[in-house]
């Protein structure tokens, strides 16, 4: 708050036309006290084509699609979920990072994946992560997968159509046992059992669908996800760098590996094809 | 998306001393997926003349064919050789005939003069307009990347065995910040007497 | 048209098969890419005994610098120099076009060819083609009539002018000349007039940079100095980043062998070109 205050900034639980309203000097951010409100163009229709601010005042295109290319993959099976992700970022074809963490630990029992715009993915991971934890400390009883799952796709329902991308899985271990949860942007929600998202998902898909069984041991099942990865990093130029792969538990989640893809490439190399095995 | 970014591609030569270095990934892509990780970009256009064609692949092979073509014709027609330097000329002028329909290659060419054995590289823009530097030449998609790791590791009179060590980290390096490039890579280092050509570990991701 | 068999007719001028292919990628998104251009500072001067031409050495692609020390000052004829500015290559095959149809032209008149015939011949060139020839030039030359400075525009437009500038810094060369240059200069103060003015071009224009190229003309001789100054020296390498052999990873080594079979060297006596007729 005192920092805000030597800013100048000002507070408003008011909707973000109010800076209209309200005069031009006045930067009002309502994000700092209420995390579900962004601030909005003030615009008497922000779903108008002026805030789609794509292009600056000489028609040049503004980035602000970054980390568009992933491969995330997650499933259920008897011991738990399964969830596996590259760590490329890219904006355009400029590789940002090579060690992002696509995989966001809401807190022991929940995780989730991203996949889309990184800033989107990760301010409303955590917007869920507070929202999670307050329902805990409310009700005393951790919030079901599915209870999380629906905020999540809540939030991004509101903001449909506004530019928000996303593509996130979540997994969780609740009362009910695992359970996974595929969540975007346009506001869809679904419960499955096999899901991959991004980019690369054609080719995880690939692999995954041709070795999946609810009946996998652990380290099966392991093997899948990595391998599914590695295939999709291998023809997909936007994913790449390390493959993580996670297991939620009864216990809580527990990362399984962390692996470069050119150490996996080597060792893949000479290995036999997976369904051989 | 720029069209030579379509199919994706690095290529990079360098100045030694008495050896020149040609290098290009081995991808060919068509956009975010890898078709094929075993795609040469450098073709021998002679001896001691190499020539690396990256940009839009369809085009890689038609400018290849006509340029095969005139070499071809020249040598039968003067019953020599032909010397990089006129090969230059003769790669710009296909090019800037097509100054208003131009193909999307950015050509590089690398290569010992004749007789003197002087080192030669030259690249060019997709419309032929020659650029014949002192130290390296780039092209393709991760060109701005390469143009930063040679103004680090270049450096004038190398080594045939320097020379090869400096261009594949260069090329390796810059590859590995391009979506686009990678998956293998292939370095012809070219000498009076012999050219050696290696291809490298790089990553596959 | 053609048969299988018969040789690839070349016919005269540009070629547009291309055009219909570019212009429907153009359709589907792909923008053409950015050709290579000397965004430059030109410079002529008329002086007492002749004419001074200067330019900078740097050519861009975008915003990469391309080339650090490209020239752009063309030998049109022994009396006869041109600074190109714009589209690269349009610049430098402009010039070997007029080069080559000048010196067809002495070889004709049997006589040295006047500057203005230089200017016609280009600026017909440039109108023919609407300015879609992107060349810019200074044309400067003395011959009978005396020292003559021309600047021509792509479009075809040109005029005589005693001193002229021309390319993204001709505003900062300008006042270098608008400033300093009088009529009945000397060949020492014109120099450094030039200098001076490419300098301006160099370290206020982001397009110009790297070293001043001086090309002096005055009858019957030439002064084609390159670089005549290096206004930005590059500091020197502290160390290197040379790495140890070995550090590359070696998949396959093919070694081709270059071995002189045999070698003939024939002498022949140069014989002097006919020029009679």
């Amino acid at each position: 708050m005192a920092l805000e205050a030597l800013l100048g900034v000002k507070e408003s639980f008011v909707h973000p036309f109010a800076a209209e309203e309200e005069g031009k000097g006045d930067f009002v951010i309502n994000s700092f006290n209420n995390q579900l409100q962004l601030s909005l163009p003030p615009l008497a229709n922000p779903l108008s084509s002026r805030t789609n601010f794509e292009s600056e005042e000489c028609g040049r295109k503004i980035k602000i699609n970054f980390d568009h290319g992933t491969t995330t993959l997650g499933f259920v099976y008897k011991n738990g979920v399964i969830l596996a992700v590259d760590s490329r970022a890219t904006g355009g074809q400029y590789i940002g990072s090579q060690s992002m963490k696509k995989i966001i630990e809401i807190h022991k029992y929940l995780v989730g994946t991203m996949a889309g715009g990184a800033a989107d993915c990760v301010y409303w991971d955590r917007v869920l992560a507070k929202q999670c934890r307050l329902y805990e400390l409310r009700n005393k009883s951790r919030i079901s997968t599915a209870a999380a799952s629906k905020l999540m796709a809540n939030m991004a329902f509101s903001y449909k159509g506004m530019g928000l991308s996303m593509g996130m899985m979540i997994a969780g271990y609740d009362k009910n046992g695992p359970s996974l949860y595929y969540v975007d942007s346009e506001g869809q929600r679904t419960k499955g059992k096999v899901y991959s998202v991004g980019s690369g998902s054609v080719y995880a898909f690939g692999v995954l669908d041709s070795g999946y069984s609810f009946d996998l041991e652990d380290n099966d099942a392991y093997e899948l996800a990595r391998r599914s990865i590695y295939h999709a990093t291998y023809r997909d130029s936007y994913s790449g760098g390390i493959i993580r792969v996670y297991h939620m538990k009864s216990t809580g989640w527990e990362v399984i590996s962390q692996q470069d893809c050119l150490e996996l490439y080597h060792k893949y190399k000479d290995d036999k094809p997976l369904l051989s095995q | 998306m720029s069209i030579l970014a379509y199919n994706g591609s690095a290529v990079i030569a360098m100045k030694g001393k008495d050896c020149v270095a040609i290098a290009s990934d081995l991808r060919f892509g068509i956009q975010g997926q890898t078709v094929s990780t075993n795609f040469e970009k450098i073709f021998e256009m002679g001896p001691h003349l190499y020539i690396g064609l990256p940009g839009l692949t369809t085009d890689t092979f038609t400018v290849l064919n006509k340029l095969k073509f005139r070499a071809n014709m020249f040598e039968l027609k003067e019953d020599r050789k032909i010397a990089p330097d006129v090969f230059l000329s003769m790669v710009s002028n296909l090019l800037y005939e097509r100054r208003f329909g131009p193909f999307f290659v950015e050509p590089i060419i690398a290569g010992l003069k004749p007789k003197t054995f002087e080192p030669f590289i030259a690249s060019m823009d997709l419309l032929g307009c020659p650029n014949k530097p002192e130290d390296f030449v780039v092209a393709g998609t991760a060109s701005e990347q390469l143009y930063g790791m040679c103004e680090a590791l270049w450096e004038p009179d190398l080594s045939p065995e320097d020379l090869f060590e400096t261009i594949s980290q260069a090329l390796v390096n810059a590859c590995d910040r391009d979506a686009l490039s990678g998956w293998g890579a292939s370095v012809y280092i070219i000498e009076k007497d012999k050219v050696t050509h290696r291809r490298i570990k790089t990553r596959m991701d | 048209m053609a048969g299988v068999l018969a040789t690839e007719r070349t016919l005269p001028g540009f070629s547009f098969e291309n055009c219909k292919r570019n212009s429907t990628l153009l359709q589907q998104g792909f923008k053409p890419p950015t050709a290579q251009k000397t965004g430059t500072t030109i410079v002529g001067i008329v002086y007492r005994d002749g004419v001074i031409l200067g330019a900078d050495t740097r050519a861009t692609e975008g915003s990469t610098v391309a080339d650090k020390n490209c020239s752009k000052i063309h030998f049109l004829a022994d009396n006869i120099y041109c600074c190109g500015a714009g589209t690269a290559a349009d610049t430098e095959m402009t010039t070997m076009t007029i080069m080559s149809q000048l010196e067809l032209h002495r070889l004709n008149t049997g006589r040295p060819v006047r500057v203005s015939t230089a200017k016609q011949l280009l600026k017909q060139l440039l109108f023919r083609y609407q300015g879609h020839i992107g060349a810019a030039l200074v044309v400067g030359g003395v011959d009978v009539t005396g020292p003559l400075l021309y600047s021509i525009h792509p479009h075809g437009s040109s005029e005589c002018l005693p001193f002229t500038t021309m390319g993204s810094g001709s505003l900062a060369a300008m006042t270098v000349l608008e400033s300093s240059w009088k009529p009945d200069l000397t060949e020492e103060e014109g120099k450094v007039i030039v200098r001076n003015a490419i300098a301006a071009g160099i370290f206020n224009d982001l397009g110009s940079g790297s070293n001043v190229d001086v090309c002096i003309i005055r009858k019957g001789s030439v002064d084609y100095i390159r670089p005549f100054d290096i206004a930005n020296l590059k500091g020197q390498k502290q160390n290197n980043y040379r790495f140890r052999r070995g550090t590359t990873g070696v998949l396959s080594t093919r070694i081709i062998p270059l071995v002189t079979e045999s070698e003939e060297i024939k002498k022949t006596e140069v014989e002097s070109m006919d020029t009679s007729a």
